[in-house]
C-alpha cells in the first residue's frame, strides 16, 4: 500500500468509525449500502479526502460510488495527477 | 462614523413541532436528529399574516429606541411571503408606527436574504440615506414545503427576527462579500406542484464551501469578527463549516436544534439567541455568512453594541 493509499484508508476508516467504532480495515471493502453511512457522510468523506490530499474532486462522480474502494481508486488517481 | 447593529429582537410565535410529528411520513426522531441536528421547530398558523409577525419583532425595538421618526428605512426580508401587491414592509411600518417619511421595501434572496438585507441597510446608513434602518427577516417556510416530503418537511420552519442599524462613532466600517451562480438554479427551487426541491448532496457540499470561503474572506479583509453565525440550514452543514473555520479561532454558532431552518431568519434568530443565552457579550463584531437558492452566497462583518438589558 502506497503512502497515498494509506492516508486514504486512514481517512475512510476514521469516517466509518464515527458511525461504528467497532469497524476495522476489513470493512473498507464492503458495499457502501451495507455500511451505516448516509449520503451526507459520503459528501463529508469526499471533502475530508480532498483536504487530506490537497486535491479537488468532482462530487458528481463520487456520489455514485458503490464501494469505498471506488473512493480510494478515484483519489489515488487525482493525487497522482492522472 | 460607521454603521452597526444597535438592537435586536425576535418573534417566534406559532406552535412547537417535535420530531414525533413526522412519524406519519416514516421519519424517526433519531433519523431527523442525525440527518439535520433538529429536535423541534416552530410552525406558524397558516392564517397569520407575516406583517403581524414582523411587527411583533420590530415593535420592541421601536419602543426601546423611543424616536421612531428617526428610522428612515425598513427592509422586510422574506422568501416565503406570498404577498406581492402590496408588499409586506409598508404594513409593518404602519403597525409599528413608522413613517410616513420612511423608505420601505420587501427583499427576497432566499436563505441569503438577511445578509443581503443587512448589507443594503448598512450601506443606506453609511451613505447618509437613513439615520437608522430596521432590517427584519420573517419566514413561514412551513407554508412552502410539501409537508409529506421526507427530505424537506422536517427541516424547514418559521421564525422572525429584526435588527436596528445606526451610524456610531465607535463602530468600524462593515465589510461584505457576495456572489451568485445562476447556472446552479436547479439545486434548490420551488416546484410547480408545491414544495421545495433540494439536491441534498450538492447543496451540502457547496453550502459548506461557500460559507467557509465567505468567512475566510471576512477575516482576511478588515477587522476580524468576534463571532461567526452561519445560515442555520442544517446541523450537518453547520458542523461542516465549523470544520473549515476552526482555525479562525472565534465561536461558531449552531442553534439549529430547536429552531430548524427558517431561511433568511436563521442568522438574526441565532444571533439573538446567543445574546439572550448570555453566550455572547453585548458588543463585538458579528461575522454572518449565508448560502442559498439561486445559488447565492455571501457574508458580512459588522460591529454590534446592544445594551445588555435589551438583548431579547
Amino acid at each position: 500500500m502506497s503512502d497515498i493509499e494509506g492516508r486514504i484508508a486512514d481517512t475512510m476508516l476514521a469516517k466509518l468509525r464515527q458511525r461504528d467504532p467497532s469497524l476495522g480495515p476489513d470493512d473498507l471493502t464492503r458495499p457502501i449500502a451495507d455500511l451505516d453511512l448516509d449520503s451526507l457522510d459520503l459528501v463529508e468523506l469526499h471533502q475530508q479526502l480532498e483536504r487530506e490530499l490537497q486535491v479537488k474532486g468532482d462530487l458528481r462522480e463520487t456520489a455514485g460510488f458503490a464501494f469505498l474502494d471506488d473512493f480510494s481508486t478515484y483519489f489515488v488517481k487525482l493525487a497522482s495527477g492522472e | 462614523m460607521s454603521a452597526g447593529i444597535v438592537d435586536v429582537a425576535t418573534a417566534k410565535p406559532g406552535r412547537t413541532v417535535d420530531n414525533e410529528h413526522f412519524t406519519s411520513i416514516g421519519l424517526t426522531d433519531e433519523w431527523i436528529r442525525r440527518r439535520s441536528g433538529i429536535a423541534t421547530r416552530s410552525w406558524l398558523p397558516d392564517e397569520t399574516p407575516l406583517a403581524e409577525v414582523a411587527a411583533e419583532a420590530c415593535a420592541p425595538i421601536v419602543t426601546r429606541m423611543g424616536t421612531p421618526s428617526s428610522i428612515g428605512a425598513l427592509i422586510v426580508v422574506s422568501t416565503s411571503s406570498r404577498q406581492r401587491i402590496p408588499g409586506v414592509a409598508q404594513k409593518v411600518a404602519q403597525l409599528v408606527g413608522l413613517g410616513p417619511s420612511v423608505l420601505t421595501f420587501d427583499m427576497n434572496a432566499a436563505c441569503c436574504g438577511f445578509v443581503y438585507g443587512l448589507v443594503t441597510g448598512l450601506s443606506l446608513c453609511d451613505a447618509g440615506g437613513a439615520r437608522s434602518v430596521l432590517v427584519c427577516s420573517v419566514e413561514a417556510m412551513s407554508r412552502m414545503v410539501d409537508r409529506t416530503d421526507r427530505q424537506t418537511a422536517c427541516i424547514f420552519a418559521d421564525g422572525c427576527a429584526a435588527v436596528l442599524l445606526e451610524d456610531r462613532a465607535e463602530f468600524t466600517g462593515f465589510r461584505h462579500v457576495a456572489g451568485c451562480d445562476g447556472s446552479q438554479e436547479s439545486l434548490m427551487r420551488e416546484t410547480d406542484a408545491g414544495g421545495i426541491h433540494l439536491d441534498g448532496m450538492q447543496v451540502y457540499d457547496r453550502a459548506v464551501r461557500r460559507m467557509a470561503e465567505s468567512a475566510q474572506y471576512l477575516f482576511d479583509h478588515g477587522p476580524a469578527p468576534t463571532v461567526l453565525v452561519g445560515h442555520q440550514a442544517n446541523g450537518r452543514i453547520l458542523e461542516g463549516v465549523r470544520g473549515f473555520t476552526t482555525h479562525l479561532g472565534v465561536p461558531f454558532v449552531n442553534r439549529i436544534e430547536h429552531s430548524g431552518n427558517t431561511s433568511s431568519a436563521t442568522i438574526p434568530l441565532a444571533f439573538a439567541g446567543e445574546l439572550d443565552a448570555g453566550s455572547l457579550p453585548a458588543e463585538g463584531r458579528l461575522g454572518a455568512v449565508a448560502y442559498g437558492a439561486g445559488e447565492a452566497w455571501g457574508g458580512v462583518a459588522v460591529d454590534y453594541r446592544v445594551p445588555a438589558a435589551t438583548a431579547p
